[in-house]
């Protein structure tokens, strides 16, 4: 019998779909691996078996029972545990603390520590590692952590254990201790659906292997029977869109607009577009922000047109004509409750005085030429769809004068009719001759796009792929580890 | 729409309370007594713009009353020495922008956690000295030159009042028509938002900082002026009334919002309160329970307005 089965699990968020009548079937005892792309629907999916977020349709199976599950609190009283990407723990508190952390064994109000101790012990000792149940999970590193994650799911009577991307922050040794407490669960008879974007893993410790892929389950299948090219395929589909059909020349010319030297090497010429490719965590966005000069501690020079710079701080790269269009626009590109135009104003007017009648012609033209949807140029940002907060981003990095382009997720969580608009908008830039570096987790638009895609893995450029020759599958390959 | 009553809402309290007063007491509405409410309410409306500046970006400057209590010991301690008054009322305020700056760079440079921890040090470290200088007694018989400030009028209009009047269009000005100004807002309002748009954030931060110096300073020549001493005590206490004048006034602890109208409304409706609790004979000691209480209610009032706005989006 499953532990867990999903039938026809549909969701939508705003009228997009994301979840397209989805079926999954763990069992107990299972290592159950989760692939797929970016937006392909993995987390949805998770969030709705632990309770996070509703289906709009479809069944859930516990044991072979129908169940609805309301809550995290229902999911976890089931006997589901989702080990979070982001660690839900509290780093002052005991790693004792942390296990029981909302259910302290208690007799009338008193906390009965000598129990919790002994308990998180036996519970460490149980998944292979003695922790002092005593030492403060601030002190601890992530691995462990994580195991104290694990194990604050068992306490509490876990039968299913969820883990998104749980390697991703980790390093080669402390994944292995992780691998080893993964098959400990096995043997327990607890079930574990993997979400994991490195091959390799999934090889190394799922028994079956689930590929999403738009939406929709493509297949699920033992892991002995599978191999890293089919699951690759299976992620990417067969039906590539030919976005490359009907893309304009590539307007790159000769000269170098920015250079940077180090530990990673790119240059993206005037006119070009340079796409950045690879996983969550491999090192785009502190590559991008250290360009433009947030980061500390960075070994690396940096040539604006040819000669070298000094980027102490975002006003020398602003000063050198640099923008950067940060990965979350609601945290670092707007202030939210200032209005569209100081928004598009803050960058570029270093003057004493503000010039009002200037900014607010400037800000009008703009708004319109990226087709901003607004009331009024007094609005707040903090009301705009996000695609229009995206693009009053990149008003006020051309009301600055901007040439050079940092581009970090672009098009993360707008609408598809403002992605377009976006796209076209990159190509614009190029066309006028700025050069744009664009980070991406959504391949599709990379190829669509650039003009080279240069693809990161673990804070290392692994590989350069030239427009001609990049597809899916090599950016997949070289994002995830593999050889080019 | 709810902009214009946002921006209302303190007038209306003040108008209110007005009316109130009027009523209960018929020396309240006297042209005598509204005067009177103006000059009491200087000091407080001079602390108040600079706590302003500093409160829009979400920080707080506690050490306002004993940078002024400083500065009245040493301004009249330079008047004794036989400066001139204008050399000594510039001395004030070039001690109070300093002490200010002071806090700003601790803050910025030293990266303290928050504005609350370098301007408590600076409160004690401030009013230390001025007990030290004056071994902790008043200065007292101050020429007329520098009385002026605090105690004369021009055109029957006391000169403390020109003095606020002069500086609320100051920092009206700072705050709306310059970029420093509109830094101040979007540093308040995302200050990750702000750097990454190449706002100078630490040096708008000393800047803010030293301004609710130099502000204090100004309160210290009038007050020193009005109470013919540099007073060593002189302003104790003073921030936390000009901290809740501001927020009373319309601006958000939060950060990234507040005006120089709003504020000062917020200093005369405290003015006005502590007045016409003098007229109807209510002793001091009920006047601060009183008052404390206005304060919670308004902040309250703040978070409510704010809970509301973030519901309705649109």
């Amino acid at each position: 019998m499953n532990l867990l089965e999903l039938n026809g699990i549909t969701k939508s968020f705003s009228g997009v779909p994301v979840l397209d009548h989805v079926d999954l079937e763990v069992r107990a005892g299972e290592i159950h691996a989760l692939a797929g792309e970016n937006g392909a629907g993995k987390s949805t999916l998770m969030n709705i078996v632990s309770g996070v977020t509703p289906a709009d349709s479809g069944q859930m199976l516990w044991e072979g029972r129908p169940v609805r599950v309301r809550s995290p609190r229902d999911a976890m009283n089931l006997g589901i545990s989702f080990v979070h990407q982001e660690l839900a723990l509290v780093p002052q508190l005991s790693a004792a603390e942390n296990v029981f952390l909302g259910r302290h064994p208690s007799a009338r109000g008193w906390v009965r520590w000598s129990e919790i101790h002994d308990r998180a012990s036996e519970l460490f000792q149980s998944l292979g590692s003695p922790i002092d149940p005593r030492v403060r999970v601030a002190d601890l590193s992530l691995a462990t952590r994580q195991l104290i994650e694990i194990a604050r799911g068992l306490a509490f009577g876990a039968r299913l254990i969820i883990m998104d991307e749980p390697t991703a922050p980790l390093t080669d040794q402390d994944a292995g201790c992780l691998f080893r407490t993964i098959g400990n669960l096995r043997e327990r008879g607890v079930g574990v659906i993997y979400i994991s974007h490195r091959l390799k893993e999934i090889f190394r410790i799922a028994d079956r292997v689930t590929v999403m892929r738009d939406g929709r389950r493509v297949l699920t299948e033992d892991c002995a029977r599978m191999s890293e090219d089919a699951i690759v395929r299976a992620m990417v589909g067969v039906e590539l869109k030919e976005r490359l059909e009907g893309r304009p020349a590539s307007d790159a010319k000769d000269t170098e607009a920015i250079r940077i030297e180090g530990p990673v090497d790119i240059t993206v010429h005037h006119g070009e577009i340079v796409g950045l490719a690879g996983l969550a965590g491999a090192g785009r966005t502190k590559l991008l922000e250290w360009i433009f000069g947030t980061g500390r501690n960075h070994a690396g020079r940096i040539f604006v047109n040819g000669r070298e710079v000094a980027i102490r701080t975002p006003i020398d790269a602003i000063r050198h004509g640099i923008a950067l269009v940060a990965d979350d626009r609601k945290t670092k590109g707007l202030v939210l409750n200032a209005s569209l135009r100081d928004n598009i104003a803050l960058a570029g007017s270093r003057d004493v005085f503000i010039h009002a009648a200037q900014e607010t012609r400037a800000a009008a033209r703009l708004a319109g030429e990226l087709r901003i949807k607004y009331a009024g140029l007094d609005q707040a940002v903090q009301y705009l769809s996000g695609g229009n907060q995206q693009k009053a981003v990149l008003a006020k990095w051309l009301f600055a004068g901007a040439r050079i382009f940092l581009l970090d997720e672009p098009t993360r969580g707008i609408d598809v009719r403002s992605k377009a608009e976006i796209y076209d908008l990159v190509r614009a830039l190029a066309h006028d001759g700025a050069a744009v570096l664009m980070a991406s987790s959504e391949h599709e638009e990379l190829l669509g796009l650039a003009d080279r895609i240069l693809v990161m893995h673990r804070g290392r450029i692994a590989g350069g792929l030239a427009h001609d020759e990049a597809t899916e599958e090599r950016i997949v390959r070289l994002a995830t580890g593999g050889v080019n | 729409m709810r902009g214009v009553l946002r921006r209302l809402g303190p007038l209306l309290g003040l108008a209110a309370l007005c009316a109130i007063l009027g009523t209960l007491s018929n020396r309240f509405l006297t042209v005598d007594n509204l005067i009177n409410v103006f000059r009491q309410s200087s000091v407080n409306a001079l602390l108040s713009l600079g706590q302003l500046v500093v409160i829009i970006t979400a920080g707080i400057d506690l050490s306002a009353g004993s940078i002024l209590g400083l500065s009245c010991v040493v301004s009249a301690l330079l008047l004794k020495w036989g400066v001139p008054p204008a050399v000594s009322l510039l001395g004030a305020l070039a001690l109070g922008s300093a002490l200010g700056a002071t806090n700003g760079v601790l803050l910025t440079k030293l990266r303290l956690p928050h504005p609350f921890i370098p301007t408590l040090g600076m409160m004690n470290v401030a009013r230390g000295f001025a007990l030290v200088i004056s071994g902790g007694f008043p200065i007292s018989e101050l020429p007329s030159g520098f009385r002026f400030w605090g105690a004369g009028s021009l055109a029957g209009i006391p000169a403390p009042v020109i003095v606020v009047a002069v500086s609320c269009v100051l920092f009206h000005v700072f705050l709306t028509r310059t970029t420093a100004g509109r830094d101040v807002y979007a540093i308040g309002g995302n200050p990750v938002a702000a750097r990454l748009s190449g706002v100078p954030v630490d040096a708008r931060l000393i800047l803010v900082y030293a301004l609710s110096g130099l502000m204090a300073g100004a309160g210290a020549i009038v007050l020193a002026g009005r109470m013919n001493s540099g007073f060593p005590l002189a302003g104790t206490g003073a921030e936390l009334d000009a901290i809740a004048a501001v927020i009373i006034g319309g601006a958000s602890f939060f950060g990234g919002a507040g005006t120089v109208g709003g504020t000062l409304l917020g200093a005369l409706i405290m003015g006005v309160l502590r007045n016409g609790l003098n007229l109807m004979n209510v002793n001091a000691y009920w006047q601060t329970i009183v008052i404390g209480g206005v304060i919670v209610v308004a902040v309250w009032v703040d978070a409510v307005r704010k809970r509301a706005e973030e519901r309705r989006p649109k």
